[in-house]
Parts: C-alpha cells; sequence; structure tokens
C-alpha cells in the first residue's frame, strides 16, 4: 500500500482507532495483522518470503543465545546466509548473471543458464537488513533474543517503515512495541503533523519535481546540457523530498502509535562536507554500514592505505544494496572516492582555512562548502536516476553543451523582456525557463510557489525545531498553517496528470 | 477521553478550513470553454433529443473523425448521433448511454484497440474522467466503480482547474491537453467532428509508427455482453465495428493479431461484427494526424463501407 494512496487514509484511522481500543495484549496482534495486508495489497505471495526469514531469524537469535563458542558463529552464519541468499537470489540473480554471459560471449564460452522471471519484492533490501541487525546484535550480546514470535515478525513487518525504512536496530524498536503505549494529545498531533509535512515533501514536491526530471531521463540523447542539469538539479529535491517525505510520514505514524523511530535525514543538502552529508542523509542506512561493515572491516583503526579500502568498499556495497545496476556501483565508487579524499584532505581543509578554524571562517565558508558538496552529490545523482550506464554517460558528457544557444535564446527573450513592464519581463523569465522543459507556464508557476515555501520551512527547520516554534503562534494562525499545508497536498499535487508516482526507494 | 475529542475536534476544525478553501477554488474555477468534452454535452443532448429509432455510434475519437453521420442518416432514412469522443474516456460515455437507450435503436460500438490494453483504458483514465464530469457532475455515477473512485476523480479534478486557472488567469492559456486543433467547438450538429474537413488529403502530421496492443481482456468482453443483453432487453440492436486503423501500423501490430482480437470477441459476446476482416486496416492515404484519424476521404469510404454492412446486417435493400 502507498502512503500517498486513498486506501492509506482509510487503512491508517482504522488501524489506529482499533489499536488504541484494544487492550494491550492484542495489540501486538492487529499491527502485525495490519501490517502482513499493508505488504499484501502490494503482491501478496512474497510475504511468504518474509516469514521464511523471520522464523530463521527467529530460532537463529533463541539459538545464539543459549549457544556457546563456535555454535553461535555458526548460526549467526545461518542467519546471515538465509538473508543474503534471499536477497541475493531476488535482486542479484539476474544481474550476476547477465554480466557473466555478457563476458563468456566475450571470450567466446557457451554459457546456457538464462534469467530467470522474477520480480523483486517491494522492500526486501530494506526488512533483510532489518532482519540482519537482529541477529547480529542478539549475537554480539546487546540484545536479548525475543522469545514471541509475533513480536519478532511485527519488528521487521511493522508498516510504516516496512518497505522504506527506516532500518531499525532491535533495540530501539523491540521494547517499544511491548511497551503499552497511551493516547496522548500532544504526541499523537505531532505525529499527525510529520505525516502531513512528510506527505506534502512527497506529493507536492517531489512529484512536481518528477515532471521536470523524468521526461529528461527516460530519453536524455533528446536533451543537452541547461535541461539536463536543470533535470539533474530537480532530481536532487525530487528523491529528497520523496525519501525524506517517505520517512516522516513512518515516524509520524508510528509516533501516533507511541512507537518513535530513528530520524532518517537531517536535511542533507545543507552538509558542508560528503563525510556530513552522510551523517544526514539515509541515516539509518549509513549507521547500519558503518557499524556492520565499515568496523568490521576495520574501519579507521588500522593503515591509511587499508582506511580508505575499507571506506571505499563500504560505499561500494552501498551502491550495490541500492540496485543492482552498474549505475549504483558507479555512483556508490564516486561516493566511496568522494569521502576518501574528503578524508585524506580534511587536514589540509583545517590547515589552509576551508573548515571553521580559517580566517575565512563565516557564511561565504559555509555556504561555498554547501554548495560545493551539493553540487558534487547532484553529480552522482546522474548515475543514480539515469537508467543505464551509456545514458549516465551521454549526460555526464554533455553537461556543459547546448549552453552557447540556450544563453543566445534567453538574452534575446530578456531583450523584449527589460523595460517593457512587470508583465513583460515576467514572459521573459518564463519563456527562458520553458526552453529547459516541456511543463505548462502554471505547472511551473505553482512549482516554484510550492518549492519556495518548502525551502523556507526546511531552512527553518535546518536552524531549529519548528514544530516547536509554531506552538508560541496563537491557534488560528498553527490551524491555518496545517489547513493550508493539508490543501496544499490536495491542490498542488501532481495527480492530474493521471500518473502515480511510487516512492522511489520502494524499488530497493 | 477529553484529548482523543480534543485531537478529533482540531482536526474537524483543520479539515473544515482545508473544505471550505477547496470548496471555493472547486466553485470558482470555470472548465476551459474550449476544451474538447465540451463536445459530450451536444452529445448527450443529442441523445435525449433525437427520437428513436436512430443509430448511435459510440467509440472514441476513431468515430468523432471518421464518420459522416449526414451521409448515413441520409442513406439510411433514421437519425443518426455521432457519440465518439475521446479514447481516453473508456466505456464510461457507453454507460452513461444506457440511460437513453430505447425500442428500435441501433448502437454501433467501435472502441479503440488501446482500450483493450488494460483495466484503465477500458474503463477510463481518472484525468479524462475528471474533465468529462466536470462538463455534466451527474456523470460521476457512469464511471466504473464510482464510489472507489470518487475521491481519486475529484482530487484530480480540482488541480486540473487550479492548473487551469493559473495558466488562464496569469497567462491567457488553457490547461494544454496536447491535443491541438481538436477542439469542443469544432463538432457539427450530429456529433461528428468536422475540425479537419475541408483540408483534402494533404497530410500535415506525421504519424507514428507505432503498435497497438491488442490484448485479451475476458472482463472487457463480458462488458461488452452485459451491455449488449441490456440494449437487448430494451428493443435496441448493438453491433460491433473494428476501429479505423492505418496499414502500416496493421502491419506492425499483427493482422493476426487483429484477426485474434475479433475472433475472441465473436466466441466471448453475441454482439454481431459488420466489418468484413478483410477490410479492417485503411491505406495509409487516408489518415489525418493519427493512425486511427480518418481524413475527409478516409471518412467517406468508411462511412459508405459501414453503411453498406449496416443495410446487409438488418437486410435493407
Amino acid at each position: 500500500m502507498l502512503f500517498n494512496s486513498f486506501n492509506f487514509l482509510i487503512f491508517f484511522p482504522i488501524v489506529t482507532t482499533l489499536y488504541f481500543m484494544l487492550p494491550h495484549r492484542f495489540r501486538w496482534a492487529l499491527l502485525l495483522g495490519a501490517s502482513c495486508y499493508f505488504y499484501m495489497v502490494f503482491i501478496p505471495k512474497y510475504i511468504l518470503i518474509l516469514f521464511v526469514t523471520i522464523s530463521v531469524d527467529y530460532f537463529a537469535g533463541i539459538g545464539i543465545e543459549a549457544a556457546q563458542g563456535r555454535r553461535r558463529r555458526w548460526l549467526l552464519g545461518a542467519s546471515i546466509l538465509a538473508n543474503v541468499g534471499m536477497l541475493a537470489f531476488f535482486k542479484y540473480f539476474n544481474f550476476a548473471n547477465e554480466n557473466i554471459s555478457a563476458l563468456a560471449a566475450f571470450i567466446g564460452w557457451n554459457y546456457p543458464i538464462g534469467n530467470l522471471e522474477i520480480i523483486l519484492p517491494i522492500g526486501l533490501s530494506f526488512h533483510t537488513f532489518q532482519s540482519l541487525s537482529y541477529t547480529i546484535e542478539v549475537y554480539r550480546g546487546n540484545q536479548a533474543a525475543e522469545r514471541h514470535f509475533g513480536y519478532l515478525a511485527l519488528y521487521v513487518l511493522f508498516y510504516p517503515q516496512l518497505v522504506a525504512g527506516p532500518i531499525e536496530r532491535p533495540q530501539n524498536i523491540l521494547h517499544q512495541l511491548h511497551e503499552e503505549h497511551h493516547f496522548e494529545y500532544q504526541r499523537v498531533a505531532d505525529g499527525l503533523k510529520w505525516m502531513a509535512w512528510g506527505m506534502f515533501k512527497k506529493v507536492v514536491i517531489a512529484d512536481r519535481m518528477a515532471l521536470f526530471a523524468n521526461p529528461v531521463y527516460d530519453s536524455p540523447t533528446e536533451f543537452q546540457g541547461p535541461a539536463l542539469v536543470v533535470a539533474t538539479l530537480a532530481f536532487a529535491v525530487q528523491i529528497y523530498c520523496d525519501f525524506s517525505g517517505y520517512s516522516d510520514i513512518a515516524f509520524g505514524s508510528a509516533q501516533v502509535m507511541g512507537i518513535r523511530l530513528m530520524k532518517n535525514f537531517n536535511h542533507p543538502y545543507f552538509a558542508k562536507s560528503i563525510s556530513e552529508f552522510w551523517q544526514r542523509w539515509h541515516i539509518s542506512l549509513s549507521t547500519w554500514f558503518r557499524d556492520y561493515v565499515y568496523i568490521r572491516l576495520g574501519g579507521n583503526r588500522s593503515s591509511p592505505p587499508r582506511w580508505a579500502f575499507n571506506l571505499f568498499l563500504t560505499f561500494l556495497i552501498s551502491g550495490l544494496w541500492h540496485g543492482a545496476n552498474w549505475t549504483f556501483i558507479i555512483w556508490g565508487a564516486l561516493h566511496g572516492i568522494y569521502a576518501v579524499f574528503g578524508g585524506i584532505f580534511a587536514n589540509a581543509r583545517d590547515r589552509y582555512g576551508v573548515t571553521g578554524k580559517s580566517p575565512l571562517h563565516g557564511n561565504l565558508q559555509r555556504g561555498l562548502s554547501v554548495l560545493s558538496t551539493f553540487l558534487i552529490v547532484c553529480f552522482a545523482w546522474v548515475f543514480f536516476r539515469a537508467t543505464s550506464l551509456p545514458d549516465a554517460w551521454y549526460v555526464v558528457g554533455h553537461l556543459f553543451s547546448g549552453w552557447g544557444d540556450f544563453l543566445a535564446q534567453s538574452y534575446l527573450l530578456m531583450q523584449d523582456g527589460f523595460g517593457n513592464g512587470f508583465w513583460a519581463l515576467n514572459d521573459a523569465v518564463f519563456n527562458s525557463m520553458l526552453l529547459l522543459t516541456s511543463v505548462s507556464r502554471g505547472e511551473l508557476t505553482l512549482t516554484m510557489l510550492a518549492f519556495f515555501c518548502f525551502l523556507i520551512i526546511e531552512v527553518k527547520q535546518e536552524r531549529g525545531n519548528f514544530m516547536e516554534e509554531l506552538r508560541v503562534y496563537k491557534p488560528y494562525v498553527r490551524m491555518a498553517y496545517y489547513a493550508i499545508l493539508v490543501t496544499a497536498i490536495l491542490v498542488l499535487g501532481t495527480s492530474y496528470t493521471g500518473v502515480q508516482q511510487a516512492f522511489i526507494y520502494f524499488q530497493f | 477521553m477529553n484529548n482523543l475529542l480534543k485531537l478529533v475536534q482540531r482536526c474537524l476544525q483543520v479539515l473544515l478550513f482545508v473544505a471550505v478553501m477547496s470548496g471555493c477554488m472547486f466553485i470558482t474555477a470555470r472548465p476551459d470553454e474550449k476544451h474538447l468534452y465540451r463536445a459530450s454535452v451536444l452529445k448527450s443532448n443529442l441523445l435525449v433529443q433525437t427520437p428513436s429509432p436512430r443509430i448511435i455510434l459510440f467509440g472514441g475519437s476513431n468515430i468523432a473523425f471518421g464518420i459522416d453521420s449526414g451521409l448515413m442518416e441520409r442513406s439510411l432514412a433514421m437519425p443518426v448521433i455521432n457519440d465518439g469522443l475521446h479514447v481516453g474516456l473508456g466505456v464510461a460515455p457507453l454507460i452513461e448511454l444506457k440511460k437513453y437507450v430505447r425500442s428500435g435503436d441501433i448502437i454501433i460500438i467501435s472502441l479503440e484497440y488501446y482500450n483493450f490494453t488494460d483495466e484503465a483504458a477500458f474503463y477510463g483514465q481518472p484525468q479524462y474522467l475528471a474533465d468529462w464530469i466536470e462538463f455534466s457532475p451527474n456523470r460521476i455515477w457512469d464511471v466504473h466503480q464510482p464510489l472507489r473512485q470518487m475521491p481519486s476523480i475529484y482530487t484530480i479534478m480540482l488541480q486540473r482547474k487550479i492548473n487551469r486557472q493559473v495558466n488562464y488567469y496569469l497567462y491567457g492559456l488553457s490547461l494544454d491537453e496536447g491535443r491541438g486543433f481538436y477542439t469542443g467547438d469544432k463538432f457539427n450538429e450530429r456529433g461528428d467532428f468536422i475540425g479537419h474537413l475541408g483540408e483534402g488529403n494533404n497530410n500535415q502530421f506525421e504519424i507514428p509508427n507505432s503498435v497497438y496492443p491488442v490484448n485479451n481482456m475476458d472482463e472487457a468482453y463480458a462488458f461488452l455482453e452485459e451491455f449488449n443483453q441490456f440494449a437487448l432487453s430494451k428493443g435496441a440492436t448493438v453491433f460491433y465495428e473494428a476501429q479505423a486503423h492505418r496499414q502500416t501500423n496493421c502491419d506492425i501490430t499483427g493482422m493476426k493479431n487483429l484477426r485474434n482480437f475479433f475472433s475472441r470477441l465473436r466466441n466471448k459476446t453475441t454482439i454481431p461484427l459488420l466489418t468484413d476482416l478483410g477490410d479492417l486496416c485503411l491505406p495509409d492515404n487516408l489518415f489525418y494526424d493519427t493512425p486511427y484519424h480518418l481524413n475527409e476521404q478516409g471518412r467517406q469510404i468508411r462511412t459508405e463501407r459501414l453503411i453498406d454492412n449496416l443495410k446487409f446486417a438488418l437486410g435493407i435493400q
């Protein structure tokens, strides 16, 4: 089920009302049933895959806790094998097979194995990682094995974060699922506000940005530099609002029921370096990789070359986690390179004043750091968004082409616009922008309006707790704000195009 | 309990604000005067006012462009209504037509192959249905599963109204549907589209050589058979006529696939097929801007062929 669907609009109040009406001892069953239904709306039979891995992890967890010595390792290995094996089969089999087949053809071997006709279960990468963190934490002794199968199943299947995270740790969630949560006005109201804000980001900002990014990235060879740059910037905003919007809805809907999920985003485009970007972007995944891969490989407590290798490999695996395609691997590799070089030059930056200790300290320096980080992140998004490597190379190779024609046409338009009053200038500006996109003027106007509202709130949130700040206003002002937010979701969405945009991260 | 009531009260207050704001926008935003679907009002009026027995032609734009109703009327001595409009509406106007079927009516259905690609294409796509309903609000009950579709259709309608108003008031434009010359003010009194007439055969458009998938949709055949039985119960007769289709596109789609489609239609419904299976495709030079919009000459040929086939089917000399 999609959060941005009318089904969810019915599903959520029913489940929440029943949740608070039921005695505590039955609530796990309600949430588990609701979560199964939520998942089964996509492809029902795939719920069986989840129950297989949950069963393996259930027994592995109890076994690990009871066992001693090497047996514990074997049980953990079995759990990892079951989870990763499932992921490898569904997500990577065809990718690996295609590459082996291409290699075999290149060297003249007869390779008989064809691709399998399988569909990737929605959110498989997310719940696989969440399951894995359970057995690993039990193995490490940070979490007691869960004796109640229903609660363990609920930990993996809990519907707000089932298909696109945040990837939770058992220490944070399992005890919360066991605890009794009463109805608290402020908590529930705050949860609903998070949901509304997440919905705004997804339905209004992300989906509107998709109107700019999708046509270009669906057939990039038809476009030149200016349009490619605009589409890439639009995609950068789209993916942030899409994914953080989902996370906000997940956070809010869990909070309504008294369960506090971890925050997955912290305004990442305000990051001043790549390492800071990853402390703010998809936090649950980056901490997962940090704790279970990077540190396991030796982290930064090793020689510089080994540290660089560890960091690069972690990002490479992170790229592969996102999708079985070379574009994602290159995206991960790019971030690996950024992070390694960022680490190497961190000392130099300190010394020559590129960070806070320098004489150039100030807003300009911060602005430049934020801008440069944003731009290199956007460059990497090209590989993330492109549907194939040739498309990605085309975009990269043409980012700087066609600017002459565009600037010349814009110049002519602006010449007509200047000195002829506001509307003529307005026409000139819009006509210049319409050289870059196929959307109508109305769509462009509404998108810009919504985007600037979003930007103001985003900046306010970066500077402090906007939700807390709102509380100082009079009730009718707050109510007007929420009403405008909900109306904007209703009015400025993009369902008028006839295309319902799924969340981007559902494919992973 | 007090807290719960407080939350419910606050939510209701916010929703009231939302309802007032959206309602104001909804009511004050006017429909697009030149919208293609304005012609649907004319067609509905014709269905109400034209006395029976009469011939009603139903389909997408292949019917709107490709039939000369006046010629049919003169040849068959019966009033003819061209109820073809747009493929995106699917069978929603056919459900609407049910209200107007009377004894003696002859209904000729000529859906586009595209309508048989999936459920949305067959029952109508919500963005098109929203515009269609805007011209006659009662039509919400003529869509498939109205209660289920109602929230999304009204949301889409509201969004389309807002887009249109922004385009109209700020820039003097209408919401661009990409249909160009195909507008609601170019229909004649029988419901035929006439905006493309008078241009001879000088095609000014490059027609795409694309495949039009022909799927096997049991649900669609069941729907058509149900409509047929309904019409029979009212004393009306239903025929099926193949859509106008350009030879090049037929070749790409595959003649075998097209023949299979009609073979399934014959097996799964009792609706007689008017078209000879040898005449499923027409030469490329008879098309105007798409592989199913006939030009003036093509329209003439198709209409004459349809008249002959109908006379034969009805036993008229």
